[in-house]
Formats: structure tokens, sequence, C-alpha cells
């Protein structure tokens, strides 16, 4: 027995062919999509977490800003 | 496009053609190593050399790429450790691509002597990807997804030394404590939660879990310090973001590196 980190359908990646592999990767990259609104201001790696905020400047300020 | 290569290689590809300067880092490389696919974006390690930025720069140029928020693809920004990220559509996938030359955790000369291992014996160039146990260390940050793969990644390590020192399993530690108790000491040096090790799985385990805890709190605050140092450079982000939005990405690239000039600085103090 083994502690399990991933699940079995991530480690089956294992038993495909390198074609099978690049398929699989571009379909899920393809799915991987719907989430591009909500991931839009984030960042996978690097040192930076988010986009800076910008600001409508046809509004005014926050009070106190 | 199910027989060609992903985005990602195909960039890897390009960016290490005749001469290798680029390492495929993060979740794409986790998927190299055939563990899971869990990330839409790429992540590199560059060779610290003007010709291998500017050829990386000459790259995603040619794909239209624009730069996001991030600091300029320059020597003097990555020296200091900082990440420069880019943008672009690629037959309807939105392509990220990220790039540091010195990730953090990995000592400098333990990267030089990686760059001397690519030259070397250079890998297929679509396929130059970080080992096993260097991504390890650059995947040792704030997410819990991170050490899912990391628990995986930790299981290729073929020396058993490395595996101690990095397995996030308490029976897979125990398994090699056994078989190799000669080596449980040195590992011990750099791993304290090892001493937990003569405690039983369940209290290595509660060490282990401490451990990965404390790491994230880490990797917290040395982004938090440059959070902080990056403040002026967020707050004239969208005047300079507004200027170079519809401009090729050389020209952008100079405008980049004017306004970054002296806004942000390229050393940040007190680095993990």
């Amino acid at each position: 027995m083994q502690d399990a980190f991933l699940s079995e359908e991530d480690l089956d990646l294992r038993t495909l062919s390198f074609e099978e592999l690049n398929r699989v990767w571009n379909a899920w990259l393809r799915q991987a999509q719907a989430t591009n609104e909500r991931d839009r201001q984030e960042y996978s790696h690097g040192v930076f977490r988010r986009e800076p905020e910008i600001r409508d400047q046809s509004q005014p300020p926050p009070a106190g800003g | 496009m199910s027989g060609e290569l992903n985005i990602y290689l195909r960039l890897t590809d390009a960016f290490n053609s005749g001469r290798p300067r680029a390492l495929l880092a993060g979740g794409q490389a986790v998927v190299l190593y055939r563990l899971a696919i869990m990330s839409k974006d790429g992540d590199w390690i560059l060779r610290e050399d003007e010709e291998a930025l500017q050829h990386v720069l000459g790259v995603l140029a040619a794909h239209g790429a624009r730069y996001r928020f991030g600091a300029p693809l320059a020597l003097p920004w990555m020296c200091g450790g900082w990440s420069a990220h880019f943008e672009f559509p690629y037959e309807g996938l939105r392509v990220r691509t990220d790039f540091v030359t010195r990730p953090p955790r990995l000592a400098q000369e333990t990267l030089a002597e990686l760059w001397r291992e690519q030259d070397r014996q250079p890998p297929e160039p679509a396929e130059a990807k970080l080992g096993a146990a260097h991504l390890i260390l650059t995947k040792q940050t704030h997410r819990e997804k991170d050490y899912a793969a990391i628990g995986e990644l930790a299981r290729l390590l073929e020396d058993p030394g490395m595996a101690l020192r990095y397995s996030r399993s308490a029976r897979d530690i125990l398994e090699l404590s056994v078989r190799h108790p000669e080596l449980l000491a040195a590992a011990r040096q750099d791993r304290p939660c090892l001493v937990a090790v003569g405690e039983g799985r369940e209290a290595l385990a509660a060490a282990l879990d401490a451990e990965r805890r404390s790491l994230m709190i880490r990797n917290e605050e040395r982004l938090e310090r440059y959070e902080q140092a990056a403040r002026d450079w967020a707050a004239v982000w969208p005047t300079v973001q507004k200027e170079i939005e519809d401009l090729p990405l050389p020209e952008a690239h100079a405008r980049m590196l004017a306004a970054a000039t002296g806004c942000l600085p390229t050393a940040v103090p007190a680095l993990i």
C-alpha cells in the first residue's frame, strides 16, 4: 500500500504513448480555457500573484485614498 | 491538431533552437514526467545571458505575444529573481508564458551546473525540462496542489538519499530509512522533520504536514517582499500597459525597459 498524492487517472498518463499524451494534453488545455475569465488577473508562476487592479479613470478615487 | 506537438513543447523547441536556453518547469514539466495535467500556463527557467533572453523575445514576438504585468525580460531584473510574463492567443488557446532565470530555492552554483550539463548533453529541444529534484524545489510554493505533484516527483528520484530529502510520504520515508539507515543521518541535517522517523508513522506524517505549512508560509513571505518592491511599478502599470498594448513586442519591450528603470528595483532584499 502506498500513500496517494494524485489520482489513478492522473497517473494513467504513464501508460500513454507520446502521441497519445500529446493528444490528451491538448484536449485538456482546450477544456481548461473555460476558466480564462475567472483567472484573467492571476499568475501561476513567478513572483506575482495578481495583476494590479485597473481603476476606472472616469471615477473619483476612493475617499481617503 | 491532434498529431501536432502542443504549444508548450513547440515553444520549448523554438527557445532551444541551436543552443540550450530554456528548461520547461512548473505544471507542464510535470506532464512531461507523466504525473498529471494540472496547469494551463507555461513556465520556463532561462539561461541567464543576453543572447538567450533576446532569442526568447524573438520567438515570443513571432507569436504576437504581449507583456503582462511583471518585470521586463532583461538581465538586471532576471538577476534579481523577478519573473517576466507574456500572453498570446494560439488556435483558440490563451497561451501564457512565464520566465525566470533564478528560480526560488535553487542555488546559483546549482543553476550554473545545470546549464553546464545542458551544454554537455543537450536534451531533445522540445523536451528540455527541469530535473525532478530541482522541479521539486521550485514547486515548494504556497499552493497545496504543488505538494501533491512533489509527492509523486519524489518517487521518481533514483537516489535514496534524495528521496529521503524530498519524499512527502511517511510510509515511503520509513521504508527508505529501514533500507538505507546510513543515509538518514545526513538527510536529517537538511530536513529537520526527519527527526520524527523514530517516532512512528503518525508522528512523521504530522512533521511532514508542519514542514509543508512552513514551506508555504516562507514562499508567501517571499512573494510579499516582491509585491512590496513592485508597488510603484504596479501603480504606473495601467499607463504603461495602455502605451504598449498595441505595439509589436520589440517596441513594447523597449518601452517596458524605459518605464521600469528607476521604478521597479532590480534587487529585492532578503531573498530565500
